[in-house]
């Protein structure tokens, strides 16, 4: 089933047109969304999560339009996302940076009890990122403050807060980009199996294509604003407009 | 690492203070005279205020100027309902909420503002109440001032009942302050100052959370004026002008604005420099407002900051790694 569906989107600053006519799916198990720098990507994340507003087009998830209002109505919908630099709380601890991920559930008539000490749902707030820090290796940091942390920690610590709620759609804005090896497995392999494990639909910018394939068995290819061919990563990658894209225009000159 | 086993040596010193001081704090007036006495109810009161100001400039990361003002409502309020006849604990939670109220009104126009702006704005209204302070004669009794029912608690004499009340509320106050910085709220408030393009994502919303952190930091700023009123026993309207604002900035920076215990620290120096400076007059606001800059430029993140300061440096002379430092984010707008 559909849960992230686009059709004809366009998003225009100014004078200057990012998308144009994007029409894209995304159902539960992972999808690709890969393309140069500046073709839009992340312009894709902040039109779904209603940082900005498509001039045109629709977007839908679970089969609703986009809530008006920004960020939160989108949010409340169970949509997470990362961002390209992570934006965590670098005062505070890897386990409560996790917790922001379900603090929203916690406001509506549950602050005072959690003030107070005795609010079951804190408790099991706290046990679930307990439990996803420990899925992603972070369990020893867990007291640390996040700023201590290297900035591939970092990373995985804003997937985990984005997976926290149990949300239905996640988009994950190039997770792996600046991870060492060893932190790309540490990602991956949880992030995969979390994936599974709790159905969600989650879309993954990511420029490292060997990443793209041990996740998705569908990828999205994103140029200049327009989505240029979608299928299985080997397939697309193979696509002689996507050869072109990446090569650039250097090439598109010679064979037009 | 942060968990230490139940028994330590370090555990067992930790407690071991905390036990004394807990009986020194207690038994305060039999061990000191009346004016030492009296200058210890002005620290808890200004720790008090300073308290609130952890909330809203620590966390939220807000600059408001306004909590003078708000110790102004809770000194003159609870004063006026005492007055009236309402019982003192009534009449505080009651010149409170007011307080709180006016917390929000100053807030609803502030969530669209930052920085400079928002210090300017909060400004503005803290002028506003100095001048109703002033005007509103028949309740405060304007330039002329207001004498202050003393409060009695049991047997005790005045002074020792100004004491206790000062240092229950200033207790009372750092332990609520304490548990919502470990609560949602508090991560909430840190969220919004320094994760501020994520939080929406996160389905908080800033606005709700800075007009808590405005409504708790009013409120808290008229419990300390309550104090301060007892403590004072005659108000005058400029009582809670510039010089207490100063001051009250001094409080919540000098110790760390992040820290609960920070205020505690900021109001002993304080009164301690108004000990020192009440013979220079009016020059006194002068230096208080050098310190401040002083504090500002220097120390932004106060005397409590040493300790974890010094600590990280430790860590990174023993492990020269990876660590990457993460700048504050202040940038607004659409994420990337
Ligand atoms: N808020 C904005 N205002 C103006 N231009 C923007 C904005 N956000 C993105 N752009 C422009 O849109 C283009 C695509 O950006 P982006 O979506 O970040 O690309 P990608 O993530 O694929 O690298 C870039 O040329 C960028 O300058
Ligand atoms: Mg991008």
């Amino acid at each position: 089933m559909t849960v992230l569906d686009l059709s004809g989107v366009d998003v225009r600053f100014g004078g200057n047109q990012v998308l144009s006519g994007v029409d894209m799916q995304a159902a539960a198990g992972f999808t690709g969304l890969i393309g140069p720098n500046g073709a839009g990507k992340t312009t894709v994340f902040n039109a779904v999560t209603g940082y900005v507003r498509p001039t045109a087009g629709q977007i839908r998830i679970g089969g609703q339009p986009v809530p008006p209002g920004g960020p939160v109505p989108v949010a409340r919908l169970g949509v997470r996302r990362t961002f390209q630099t992570p934006r965590l709380v670098g005062e505070l601890d890897v386990l409560s940076n996790v917790l922001t991920g379900l603090d929203s559930e916690l406001t509506r008539g549950h602050g005072l009890l959690e003030f107070l000490g005795i609010s079951r749902r804190a408790r099991a707030a706290r046990s679930r990122a307990v439990e996803l820090l420990g899925a992603f290796g972070l369990a020893d940091a867990a007291g640390e403050p996040v700023a201590n942390l290297p900035l591939g920690s970092q990373k995985i610590v804003e997937v985990a807060r984005a997976l926290a709620s149990r949300p239905s759609l996640v988009l994950l804005d190039e997770p792996a980009a600046g991870l060492s090896a060893a932190d790309v497995d540490r990602l991956v392999e949880p992030l995969a199996e979390i994936g599974r494990a709790d159905g969600l639909a989650v879309v993954v910018i990511e420029h490292d294509l060997e990443v793209v394939s041990r996740l998705c068995p569908r990828v999205a290819v994103l140029h200049f604003g327009r989505i240029l061919t979608e299928g299985p990563p080997a397939q697309v990658v193979a696509h002689p407009d996507v050869v072109t894209a990446y090569l650039g225009a250097s090439v598109a000159a010679v064979h037009p | 690492m942060t968990h230490l086993p139940w028994f330590s040596t370090r555990r067992l010193l930790g407690g071991l203070i905390a036990v004394v001081a807990a009986l020194l704090l207690l038994g305060l007036p039999g061990l000191v005279n009346s004016y030492q006495l009296f200058l210890a109810c002005l620290v808890m009161t200004m720790a008090t205020a300073g308290l609130g100001l952890v909330l809203i400039m620590g966390w939220s990361g807000q600059i408001v100027l306004a909590q003078a003002g708000f110790m102004g409502v809770g000194a003159y309020g609870t004063t006026s309902l005492v007055a009236l006849g309402l019982p003192w604990p009534l009449a505080v939670l009651l010149a409170g909420l007011v307080a709180a109220l006016i917390g929000v009104a100053i807030g609803l126009p502030a969530t669209r503002l930052r920085g400079f702006y928002l210090a300017i704005a909060t400004l503005a209204f803290a002028e506003l109440m100095l001048r109703i302070f002033i005007e509103a004669e028949p309740i405060t009794g304007g330039i002329a001032g207001l004498v202050v029912t003393p409060v009695v608690l049991g047997n005790l004499d005045v002074g020792g009942s100004r004491w206790y009340l000062c240092l229950g509320l200033a207790a009372v106050t750092a332990l609520a302050v304490w548990r919502i910085g470990r609560s949602g709220l508090g991560r909430r408030l840190r969220a919004v100052r320094d994760a501020d393009v994520a939080v929406g994502s996160l389905a908080i919303s800033a606005t709700r959370a800075k007009l808590l952190a405005f409504a708790l930091s009013a409120f808290i700023g008229a419990l300390a004026g309550a104090a301060y009123a007892q403590v004072l026993t005659y108000l005058t309207p400029h009582i809670f002008g510039l010089t207490l604002l100063i001051e009250l900035l001094i409080v919540a920076f000098l110790g760390g604005v992040s820290y609960v215990g920070g205020p505690f620290l900021g109001a002993v120096v304080v009164i301690g420099l108004r000990e020192l400076l009440q013979d220079i007059g009016s020059w006194q606001r002068l230096a208080f407002g050098l310190v401040l800059a002083l504090v500002v430029g220097f120390l932004p993140r106060g005397l409590a900051s040493l300790r974890s300061r010094i600590g990280a440096a430790r860590r990174r002379r023993a492990d020269t790694s990876t660590a990457t430092p993460q700048a504050r984010d202040v940038t607004a707008g659409v994420a990337s």
